[in-house]
């Protein structure tokens, strides 16, 4: 089984996934999960593409002297 | 209301928010400039700017607000002003066109194979992050405001100055366009695709 617009869908659940529908979301998220296989694919893919980039991106170290920096900035401009 | 707003803090508040509300967030500043300008030393400038704006413009913040928010907002508008110009990113093009072009819906149902959730877990940390990088940076913003740096869409309209509903489609391309360059990845690599299993 799968809903009509798929592709309807995958904005919708994108949004439900980014906490933008609240409890509501919830709901609707469960009941396209159990329903349409599609649906299942996509919010799986898209959970894990949020994992990496959240957790697999790599950080640019801070610059040593930038906080010192701005804050001596900051102190002349007083 | 700007009037009152011009002399609201007095010194030492003003240096218990800078302190407070706005140093804590230079690690993601950094980073944003950095994913903005792919160079240490603009993106150095781009933070020290923003820095100095921010405390200029100190009365015009409201305490208690989302600092981030409004920090992020002048650092998008200093590379937009100050940075896109000199930096050697290619001439950007339009993004209501570029969101216009990729409108068309076909987008999402292009391809017959799709990329699979395990392939993207065994991706590593530099494919995602070159993915991400390789995306028009206004694409790039978008995934970087909001599963970066977790902010919302009504967060990301302020930061953008775009509508919502702007939000909305821009990071549903930027996660469609995201999602191509990691399936090419993943078919380059010779990660599993559903193709190959057929």
């Amino acid at each position: 089984m799968q809903c009509s617009d798929v592709s309807k869908c995958y904005e919708l659940l994108e949004r439900i996934l980014d906490g933008e529908l609240g409890d509501e979301g919830r709901d609707i998220l469960k009941e396209k999960l159990e329903k349409c296989q599609p649906c299942f694919e996509h919010v799986h893919l898209q959970q894990a593409i949020r994992e990496v980039l959240k957790t697999k991106c790599p950080k640019q170290p801070l610059p040593e002297t930038l906080e010192e920096s701005i804050r001596k900035m900051i102190q002349n401009a007083r | 209301m700007s009037e009152v707003q011009r002399r609201k803090y007095s010194q030492e508040e003003r240096t218990s928010i800078f302190d407070g509300e706005f140093m804590p967030h230079i690690d993601s500043m950094y980073n944003f400039a950095f994913r903005l300008t792919f160079d240490e030393d603009d993106a150095k400038d781009l933070v020290q700017d923003t820095y100095m704006k921010a405390f200029r413009f100190i009365n015009s913040f409201e305490q208690g607000t989302n600092a981030k928010a409004w920090l992020f907002r002048i650092l998008k508008n200093s590379f937009i002003n100050d940075y896109r110009k000199k930096t050697k990113q290619p001439a950007t093009v339009d993004y209501q066109e570029v969101e216009t072009f990729y409108n068309s819906d076909d987008v999402d149902y292009q391809s017959t194979t799709d990329l699979r959730a395990e392939s993207v877990r065994d991706m590593l940390g530099d494919e995602i992050s070159n993915a991400l990088n390789s995306l028009d940076v206004d694409f790039r913003t978008a995934i970087i405001l909001a599963d970066l740096e977790g902010f919302t869409y009504e967060e990301m309209a302020k930061i953008l100055d775009i509508p919502i509903g702007t939000v909305r489609s821009r990071l549903h391309r930027a996660r469609n366009l995201l999602k191509e360059k990691l399936k090419g990845y993943a078919q380059s690599m010779g990660y599993n695709t559903e193709e190959e299993e057929e």
